[in-house]
């Protein structure tokens, strides 16, 4: 039995979706969206169920994770019902499902509380430093770089580090816990063996690590060479911005004694290297998807909810503050540098306790998650046969 | 045959150069005819302005109509004979309305009479300048399935049956000319501009049917053996093409062809929000006539639904679902086609689940859908028709006066006013021609 609620589509409108109601299920979507397969297919079904109400059937679909919004959907729905927009707004709102302390919820359906949760982590950063900051000292290092590690002592920043990367892991497996729990483990249909957790799970690295799906992702339809150009543009693009952000994550939590020195390396050092490796691809990769954005130049870059805006706003923030910091400390301007120090934090830290659990950057723990769980089903139904 | 010689010619000759007729009717399909005939039985003058060759409009091209399968040539040519030899109307052919102005209770009215290059009143239709004619070229009237001359009859039942020479492919090698027996070939012809005075009008310009390229995924015009309905149409009519149904790539008797309801129709992503309300029925008519045609043949038709809403459409529908025609639930797509001109059809199979399908088929009949026609505002000069929102005309008084438009003696008959079948379109022409006598008695 599955209870629907019709007053479902004003709650989902506040997530993005637009006239779902005007979806007479024809079928157009489903045929011609590239990733949906005899195994899982979408978006029809989750138009009905969105139409219904159907919750607790939303709630315990992998669907929405297995699009990855090339929008010809959109582009075919002869109701223009949005099938698209429609798939990017249960994305929203079942990370807002899968958030058992509803600030998520929060995020997504209010401006003042984003906004707010945004300048109050802010806030807390800036008086941390005034508490805890070393003195702005002004003399150079003998390479005349800035003496960043006696105003910001790496060891120190490392350990307020591993706490904000503790709470994060916390937050965010607690979701994914809760994700597995609803689409898994409720879904009585089938019994997963305990060895498809080991012999699927290679999928789950692959699909994190490639984000394969984006190359295929709308390659149905074919008008030439030009198209195909597009959808691999999309994912070089999109993979060289994930894997920037995810090898700076790694060095700031990982390794930031390493990565936040006073000495100056040379031009060709790792260290260096893999720091403008990361910037450039941030930076390609944000205004790649900003100019999209802002010139509604394909379907999926059309419709912008505003938490899409804060997460592009606060990482180019981050990305422009970071490279400043280290261009300022290389070139020996000390309160230059010391000040957009405090700004880079001011907005990391919001940044990551807001979108990493919270928002859209869960994306990238539930996409192959959800890829990964999907295999290990298909599998067990598989032997089941 | 036909009159040999037009009032118009006549009064022309006589030195008058403006007529009066009570009504103008403005195109020559089975609307345009039933309202002209009603009127010209009443004893008003009708001029009628028809943009082709013939009159008759879409019907003459059609084999059966449902549901009773009753033949369509065999209803329409009492009525287009009817019309063309009756005393009170006056037809020009291959002409169009340039300009209508009202002046206080009367329309002074503009016409084009573009030249066919053949005197009217002279031609026999004895098609001897067709056979001599060296150019051959797509058949407009058979949907491009054959081919034609430059110097042609347009269709064996055409009214007035007059030939007619396709300057555009014509070579001026004077062969027609040579062997016509009434010496009619005029290259020397001009577009000539009659006015006429009107004490009302009656649109009656039907539809345009939608043109299957500007859906790409469907592959009209790229994949041969995609067909669009008119062209099944002519390949299921008495007089057909080929004798036979035979998809066009390779000339193959095809085992089994799909139809794909609500091309054109439904869809907003063309522009066209509406059903065209003759898809499903003439989707399903046909299947029922391929099924004579091809005996072991299997028809498959892709809906959204089936709209067999009129008397006996529903019973006609399951009568063809026992038949055998399969139905399935889904739109189509996306075609794609094989190396052997087959064609793969992509749906969601809705009613089994709802997972992605393919599907092969040896032929694909697009049911295309009806379009309105967005030039006739232009025609009024100084008064404004307004169209509705889905840019056919406006009925101002839709339930009480169906007839009736934004303008005081402008009157809307059939397609003109929104997609509807044959049997909708002749009561809506009775009654706009009603309504039009009633105008002009009050007039």
């Amino acid at each position: 039995m599955s209870k629907i609620n019709p007053e479902f589509a004003d709650t989902l409108a506040k997530y993005g979706a637009f006239d779902i109601t005007a979806c007479f299920n024809c079928g157009t979507c489903t045929s011609i969206c590239s990733l949906s397969d005899e195994d899982n297919f979408f978006p029809r079904k989750m138009i009905r169920a969105s139409v219904l109400g159907q919750t607790d059937k939303i709630d315990s679909s992998l669907e929405p994770w297995l699009c990855y919004y090339c929008g010809e959907c959109s582009t075919s729905c002869p109701r223009e019902a949005n099938p698209g927009e429609l798939m990017m707004s249960l994305r929203r709102y079942l990370t807002a499902r899968y958030d058992w302390t509803g600030l998520s919820a929060k995020f997504y359906t209010s401006k003042l509380w984003e906004l707010g949760a945004i300048i109050l982590l802010a806030l807390f950063v800036l008086v941390m430093f005034i508490l805890f900051a070393g003195p702005m000292d002004t003399t150079l290092t003998d390479q005349g770089g800035v003496k960043l590690n006696t105003f910001a002592p790496a060891k120190v920043v490392h350990i307020a580090d591993w706490l904000m990367a503790a709470s994060l892991v916390f937050f965010l497996t607690g979701n994914v816990f809760r994700m597995y729990w609803r689409t898994i483990v409720k879904d009585e249909s089938v019994k997963i063996p305990f060895k498809l957790y080991f012999t699927e799970a290679w999928k789950f690295v692959f699909h994190f690590a490639t984000q394969w799906q984006f190359s295929k992702c709308g390659d149905k339809i074919d008008d030439g060479e030009k198209k195909k150009e597009k959808t691999s543009t999309y994912w070089i693009i999109h993979l060289f911005l994930m894997t920037g952000y995810v090898l700076l994550l790694i060095m700031i939590v990982g390794f930031l004694n390493w990565f936040q020195t006073e000495e100056i390396h040379p031009w060709w050092h790792p260290q260096r290297l893999l720091g403008y490796y990361a910037t450039t691809g941030l930076f390609v990769g944000l205004i790649y998807f900003t100019v999209q954005r802002i010139k509604k130049s394909s379907e999926k870059a059309k419709f912008t909810h505003y938490t899409d805006w804060t997460f592009l706003v606060l990482l180019f923030l981050t990305t422009l503050t970071g490279i400043m910091v280290h261009i300022f400390r290389i070139t020996g301007l000390p309160y230059a540098t010391y000040y957009i120090y405090v700004i880079h934090l001011m907005v990391l830290f919001p940044m990551l306790m807001i979108e990493v659990p919270f928002s859209k950057w869960s994306h990238l723990a539930y996409r192959p998650f959800a890829i990964y769980f999907s295999n290990v089903k298909i599998a067990a139904k598989k032997i089941k046969k | 045959m036909e009159p040999t010689t037009t009032n118009i010619e006549k009064q022309t000759a006589a030195g008058v150069d403006v007529t009066t007729y009570d009504a103008l009717v403005i195109g020559g399909g089975i609307g345009g005819e039933e309202a002209a005939l009603n009127l010209a039985n009443m004893g008003y003058s009708v001029i009628m302005v028809e943009k082709d060759y013939s009159i008759g409009g879409k019907m003459v091209h059609l084999s059966k109509v449902f549901p009773t399968l009753d033949c369509s040539a065999c209803i329409t040519t009492p009525k287009m004979s009817e019309t063309i030899r009756h005393p009170n109307i006056e037809i020009l052919t291959y002409s169009e309305v340039r300009g209508i102005e009202k002046d206080g209770k009367i329309f002074n009215t503009s016409i084009v009479k573009k030249p066919r290059y053949v005197i009217e009143a002279d031609c026999t239709g004895c098609q001897l300048c067709e056979q001599a004619c060296p150019v051959v070229v797509q058949d407009q009237y058979q949907y491009d399935l054959v081919g034609r001359k430059a110097a042609y009859i347009p269709f064996s039942v055409a009214a007035p049956r007059v030939a007619a020479i396709d300057i555009e492919n014509c070579t001026l090698c004077g062969a027609c000319e040579r062997v016509c027996p009434p010496n009619c070939i005029d290259f020397t012809m001009k577009e000539e501009v009659i006015d006429v005075i009107v004490k009302s009008v009656i649109i009656a310009s039907g539809f345009e049917l939608f043109d299957a390229k500007k859906i790409p995924q469907y592959g009209f015009g790229k994949y041969k053996n995609v067909i669009h309905a008119m062209q099944m149409e002519r390949q299921l009519v008495p007089t057909r093409p080929y004798n036979t149904v035979l998809r066009p790539k390779d000339g193959k008797m095809p085992d089994n062809i799909a139809y794909v309801l609500c091309t054109g129709s439904r869809d907003k992503t063309i522009g066209n929000p509406i059903c065209s309300q003759v898809c499903c029925m003439y989707s399903i008519k046909q299947a029922q006539l391929i099924m004579g045609a091809l005996p072991m043949a299997d028809v498959t038709i892709y809906y959204m639904d089936i709209r067999a809403y009129g008397k006996g459409f529903h019973e006609f529908y399951i009568q063809t679902k026992n038949m055998g025609v399969e139905f399935v639930k889904g739109k189509i797509a996306k075609i794609d086609e094989k190396d052997d001109g087959d064609l793969v059809l992509h749906y969601e199979d809705i009613e089994n689940g709802g997972a992605p399908k393919t599907a092969t088929y040896d032929m694909v009949v697009l049911a295309v859908g009806v379009l309105p026609q967005n030039n006739i505002p232009e025609l009024f000069k100084n008064e404004v028709l307004e169209l509705d929102e889905f840019n056919y005309v406006k009925q101002t008084d839709k339930l009480v006066n169906p007839g009736m438009t934004t303008i005081d003696g402008v009157f809307v008959a059939g397609t003109s006013s929104g997609p509807m079948d044959i049997p909708d379109t002749i009561l809506s022409a009775g009654s706009a021609s009603a309504e039009t006598a009633s105008y002009l008695r009050r007039l």
